[in-house]
């Protein structure tokens, strides 16, 4: 019988490589391996997790109890807003590009991604569009508009100074996302391993595949929304200034054409992580994969045309109410399809429950209660009710608390050991789990009910005859068991980095390509290019004589990207263009920061395209 | 087994920064380069349908003028819409020329291109210049607001298209291109700059033209 | 079918009459117990405190057509969930790997005909629970009919107060702020706008919000049915005093006055004919020592904001996007601030001489009057009646 062992069998392969990677910062500072891209992406976003989530504590500390008085005002709503800008933009968006820069490749057996030097310039638009809008709290005050930016309240009549922060730092992002959106759709179907056939790509990376191309072409329309409104902001232009015949609709329109879709970015890749895992798990394959894959690519054709529903209140009119409505609940049957599928796969498996299962299989009834409040959303009389209160908030937590953060802490504990070679403590996980598990139920299940009560969100005080105490001091508390949960879970992180058991090619007795190389995969990532039979290729090549993946004798001749500054300095120049606007708030002539910036980004241009990699 | 193995697409190990790819290695048989191009175009359309959407929802909603029948000049906005026409054509020479490997007469067709793509940005400067001395400025109304943004990206896209044509023009005169990867290189800015020029086409059909059929 | 007929209730008692409809509903009901759990967690809440704004006790047609689709999405989520969790818990519990066993399970890949039922019946419901909603859609949208009478009101979100303009029937012409009163069993259609950013007028208890947005007016038609007092507030984030942009609605009976509970005590209500009556009075002069609160009411330039209706010198503001609420009856008002303070002259008084300090951001400047004068002033305008 093959096993994972046969692999050590095969020569490394041969490089040819430009210049050769540096060690140390410049090694950080000018890679373009896209394992260490992911893992600066993922290392970003836990870090913002934890500062999203200290937003949200704070503000909860607020709502604790009635009338109190910690955080009031735009201090609250500069709070509300960072926390949702921070969760949605610099935490699960970067960790899903984590999972998705280190893991795409070596799903589909390749040794990079397609373009190596842009993937490491939208990692630094990303790092520095997060650090433009959280300058906002050094330079100035946190944006209070909400992170929905509804204008006009986002304008300078009305918006306080944040907000210039915030459309300067998503402008970045939305930059970042577009590039890599494009250069991941062109590695995941144009770098795959021989014989793997899209029916064969593994299904993180087919959601990957359908998230790419919504964070493509979604992403464009908020670039526009925001591009209006810093026109209006900087130079006065009328796009939202209802006094010269704008319409606030128009925001909310470009806003939630970017938001939807946005929605199933950010889940997607976790439904991914869970169809990995609980196979793996369940020793058996995925039920319905073809089925799983479809679901996925069904949601993000229909996620463009379901934007409407966020607008049930605004007036957009009985028939645009109704459309959008009917399209929304078809989102309902493919999710039901995933839903059922997973628990096909757990049906008849012989299942074991390590942390990274414990949270695969929690993903399901927590997300399943999140889906079925959306089905409630989706009904236009009903949610004319529950818009804009806290049985929304209460929904869209369980899909992206129970589903898309419970699904990327799942991932973390899978991956962990072949990112770092080092296991992670069960123990500790197991507690991570249960508080958090805990925690999370303890916060968000009460606000169904502070909902049903007439409680409005965003809303910094309540007073004590609302009916909503018990509600909101039970949420406060949820939140300091997931706060202790996620702290453990870094410091596990931490302390495996030194004390981990070695975990070895394949922990997990795992069934697709990124286990069949060393725990941390070497810069080429596999030795030799492999063959895929199957879509699961080890697990056939460890149970199937005839699918065993062949080791070739012979070392391969490969070309290795080189490291290159490049990005960075085009990166720098797009963010000179970005502060040089700000700064034109200032004193007008700091536009010339931005001139300074365009011609950076020229130059490195044409350095980056007549350097040899 | 051996059949499947047949049937495997084959596959380039490495990757292709700025095209130095061919064409056989790799899934789709379309080089990455390329490939990325239709993906960004598409990214492209979703942008450029925001600005043009956005200017026909506001389109008659504006308090007060100029209205747009009086400032655009169909003379002027014409000529320069037959420039940027023409330059496509020379951008499809160009294409040609480097398939033929003829570099040098390539290059003759990118300053070509780029020369009436910077010629049709000045015709743009012009024309804002003239809009303005009429009165009608970014923040006069909702019609000058979206005019401008949306036509002032348009013209930021040929700016970019013509930076990139004369940057590919310095890399074919320092030998960086060589005659292997250029073919893809010069179609995808090719790409590029059709699709800009089919935006012109559009907005110059919906915004310019049928202001003036009613 | 009228809403009201197809309860919850009414269906179950029809579907008790069939066999295979009671062994849907036993089914039904064997989910809903399985659901159990959570459900008491969620009634855990509800049972410590009244919820004198549950969406779900509707007072008007709207109300009850929201309430309709809760009550059976909600019963439908449960089982649908209970499902869910039963699957799943029997399979983590059935299916556990023994110790030592270290064999594969079955490798099974799909099944076609499972997949396709469990597309089917999510799909049939969809298409189920669809085609009532978008009745449901219009239904609510719909306009009253021009030819009954239909009360209509000009409902205005500034930051962070309502103001409200009668346009016919007995009060046309009214203008009041953050307290509406309307006749009960009436068509009433308000006109939502707004005069800066986005607001969103929210009584729970009558049903749907509907968004105030500026430029735009869309109308909110529905008929109340039960009087009494309901508590609301603004619902879309409009700045720093968003929490403090409280409304009541204020039920009138339209033939003799009634007692209604309010926060657990008996308040009696006037008919709306004699409530309009009341408002359409010019404000009563202030006499003996209230002139002096009139003069300072003055003096402090009060009125450049602020109307009342019938005294000298106080009626000169032009209405505008900026003006303040109209203060004619401010006396009669039960809150103060939009329902941020109960009203009385301690709570004006607080409320005048620094603004600021009770909602953030106020437009109302701070010091333009001395604590000493805003006493003066807040007694004169209790007396407004």
């Amino acid at each position: 019988m093959a096993s994972v062992a046969d692999f050590a069998q095969a020569q490394a392969p041969v490089y040819h490589q430009e210049r050769p990677a540096k060690s140390g910062l410049v090694d950080w500072l000018t890679t373009v391996d896209h394992k260490k891209i992911g893992i600066l992406y993922g290392t970003a976003g836990v870090f913002w997790l934890l500062i999203g989530g200290l937003e949200a504590l704070l503000f909860r500390l607020q709502l604790a109890k009635p009338d109190q008085d910690l955080f009031i005002g735009t201090q609250y709503n500069g709070l509300v807003t960072m926390h949702a800008t921070t969760m949605v933009f610099l935490a699960v968006m970067p960790m899903i590009a984590g999972f998705s820069n280190y893991f795409v490749p070596l799903m589909i057996g390749a040794r990079d991604v397609a373009f190596p030097r842009l993937n490491a310039f939208s990692w630094y638009t990303f790092l520095f569009g997060s650090l433009v809008i959280n300058a906002s709290i050094v330079f100035a005050h946190f944006p209070a508009g909400g992170w929905t930016g509804y204008a006009p309240l986002s304008t300078r009549a009305y918006g306080n100074d944040g907000m210039d922060f915030w459309w300067a730092g998503l402008v970045l992002l939305a930059i970042s996302s577009m590039v890599a959106g494009v250069n991941f759709v062109v590695t995941i179907l144009n770098m795959r391993a021989p014989g793997m056939t899209l029916m064969r790509v593994p299904v993180l990376a087919w959601m990957m595949l359908v998230i790419q191309f919504l964070l493509a072409f979604s992403f464009p329309p908020i670039a526009v929304g925001l591009i209006f409104l810093a026109f209006d902001r900087t130079f006065g232009a009328v796009f939202y200034e209802t006094a010269m015949g704008g319409d606030p609709h128009l925001w909310q329109h470009l806003f939630w054409l970017f938001g939807h879709p946005e929605v199933y970015v950010l889940i997607l890749p976790s439904m991914g992580i869970v169809s990995e895992v609980l196979p793996v798990f369940a020793r058996r394959p995925l039920f319905g994969q073809h089925a799983v894959i479809f679901s996925g690519v069904f949601i993000g054709f229909v996620g463009f045309g379901v934007w409407g529903h966020h607008m049930f209140t605004a007036g957009m009119g009985p028939i645009a109410d109704a459309v959008f409505a009917a399209t929304t609940a078809v989102i309902a049957i493919p999710t039901g399809v995933k839903i059922f599928n997973w628990l096909g796969t757990l049906w008849g498996g012989k299942l074991t429950f390590p942390v990274a299962m414990l949270f695969a299989i929690s993903f399901i009834p927590m997300f399943t209660i999140g889906g079925l409040s959306g089905v409630m959303h989706a009904n236009a009389p009903l949610d004319l009710q529950q818009h804009d209160s806290y049985f929304v908030v209460a929904h869209f937590h369980y899909v992206l608390v129970g589903g898309a953060l419970q699904g990327l802490f799942s991932g973390i504990y899978f991956y962990f050991p072949k990112i770092t070679g080092k296991m992670l403590s069960e123990a500790l996980g197991k507690a991570h789990f249960w508080l958090f598990l805990i925690g999370m139920n303890m916060t968000f299940w009460p606000m169904h009910d502070l909902g049903n009560r007439g409680m409005p969100r965003r809303i910094y005080t309540y007073p004590a005859d609302a009916g909503w105490n018990f509600d909101n001091l039970l949420a406060t508390a949820g939140v300091f068991f997931m706060a202790a949960g996620t702290l453990i879970m870094v410091y596990n992180m931490l302390n495996s980095l030194k004390n981990g058991k070695e975990a070895g090619r394949d922990p997990w007795d795992a069934n697709t390509l990124e286990w069949m190389t060393t725990s941390p995969p070497p810069a080429h990532n596999f030795d030799f290019t492999p063959v895929v039979f199957s879509e699961r290729p080890l697990f056939d090549h460890k149970h199937t004589e005839d699918l065993a993946i062949p080791v070739p004798s012979e070392a391969e001749q490969i070309h290795m990207p080189s490291p290159s500054w490049k990005p960075l300095v085009v990166a720098t120049g797009a963010l000179l263009i970005i502060v040089g606007l700000l700064l034109f708030n200032v004193a007008p002539l700091l536009w010339l920061v931005s001139v300074a910036g365009a011609l950076t980004v020229v130059v490195g241009i044409y350095q980056w395209v007549s350097e040899p990699v | 087994m051996s059949a499947e193995l047949a049937t495997a697409p084959g596959h380039d190990a490495g990757h292709d920064d700025h095209g130095h790819v061919s064409a056989e290695n790799n899934f789709l048989g379309l080089p990455n380069i390329k490939l990325a191009m239709w993906a960004f175009l598409g990214s492209e359309c979703m942008f450029f349908g925001s600005l043009i959407g956005t200017y026909f929802f506001y389109h008659g909603k504006s308090l007060g003028g100029p209205l747009p029948t009086q400032v655009f000049s169909l003379t002027i906005t014409s000529i320069s819409t037959f420039l940027l026409l023409m330059s496509s054509m020379t951008m499809a020479l160009a294409v040609d020329a480097t398939r033929l490997r003829k570099l040098s007469q390539a290059r003759a067709y990118i300053l070509a291109t780029a020369v009436l793509g910077a010629t049709f940005v000045g015709f743009q400067i012009y024309e804002f210049s003239q809009f303005v001395s009429e009165g009608l400025k970014l923040q006069t109304s909702l019609f000058g607001s979206t005019f401008f943004v949306m036509t002032g990206f348009h013209g930021a896209h040929v700016t970019v298209g013509v930076i990139w044509l004369t940057m590919l023009s310095m890399l074919i005169s320092n030998g960086k291109l060589n005659k292997d990867k250029a073919s893809v290189t010069v179609e995808v800015a090719g790409l590029y700059w059709h699709f800009v020029d089919i935006v012109w086409i559009v907005i110059f059909t919906f915004v310019y033209l049928l202001e003036f059929i009613k | 079918m009228s809403y009201r007929l197809l309860t919850i209730r009414a269906l179950r008692d029809r579907l008790a009459r069939h066999p295979a409809g009671r062994v849907a509903l036993s089914l039904l009901h064997v989910a809903v117990t399985a659901a159990l759990p959570l459900l008491l967690l969620w009634l855990a809440g509800c049972s410590t405190e009244p919820a004198p704004r549950d969406t779900h006790s509707p007072v008007s047609d709207n109300g009850e057509i929201s309430s309709f689709f809760y009550s059976l999405l909600l019963y439908l989520d449960a089982a649908i969930l209970a499902i869910v969790v039963a699957v799943w818990a029997y399979a983590l519990v059935k299916f556990k790997k023994q110790d030592g066993d270290d064999t594969l399970p079955e490798q099974s890949h799909g099944n076609m005909k499972l997949e396709v039922i469990w597309t089917a019946i999510p799909t049939l419901i969809v298409v189920a629970i669809t085609v009532p909603m978008l009745v449901g859609v219009f239904k609510m949208s719909k306009r009253h009919d021009p030819n009954q009478p239909v009360v209509e009101v000009d409902v205005t979100g500034k930051q962070w107060w309502w103001e409200f303009d009668y346009k016919n029937g007995v009060g046309a012409g009214l203008h009041t702020a953050n307290e509406l009163h309307l006749p009960a069993d009436t068509a009433i259609t308000l006109h939502m706008t707004s005069a800066d950013v986005i607001h969103a007028w929210w009584v729970p208890r009558l049903g749907g919000k509907r968004d105030a947005n500026p430029g735009r007016t869309y109308p909110m038609s529905f008929t109340p049915k039960v009087p009494g007092i309901y508590d609301g507030q603004c619902a879309e984030l409009c700045g720093s005093s968003h929490a403090l942009m409280g409304t009541k609605l204020i039920v009138h009976p339209i033939a003799a006055e009634i007692e209604v509970e309010y926060k657990g005590q008996k308040v009696k209500i006037e008919s709306y004919d004699s409530w309009v009556k009341a408002q359409q009075q010019p404000a009563k002069a202030p006499v003996a020592e209230l002139e002096k609160g009139l003069k300072l009411f003055k003096e402090r330039t009060c009125p450049s904001c602020h109307l009342i209706n019938g005294l000298e010198g106080t009626d000169v503001a032009a209405r505008s996007a900026s003006s303040g609420p109209n203060l004619t009856h401010v006396g009669s008002r039960m809150g103060i601030a939009a329902n941020t303070l109960v009203n009385n002259p301690e709570n004006i008084a607080k409320w005048i001489s620094k603004p600021s300090a009770v909602k953030p951001g106020a437009k109302m400047p701070d010091g333009l009057v001395t604590p000493e004068d805003a006493k003066t002033i807040a007694a004169f305008l209790s007396s407004l009646k």
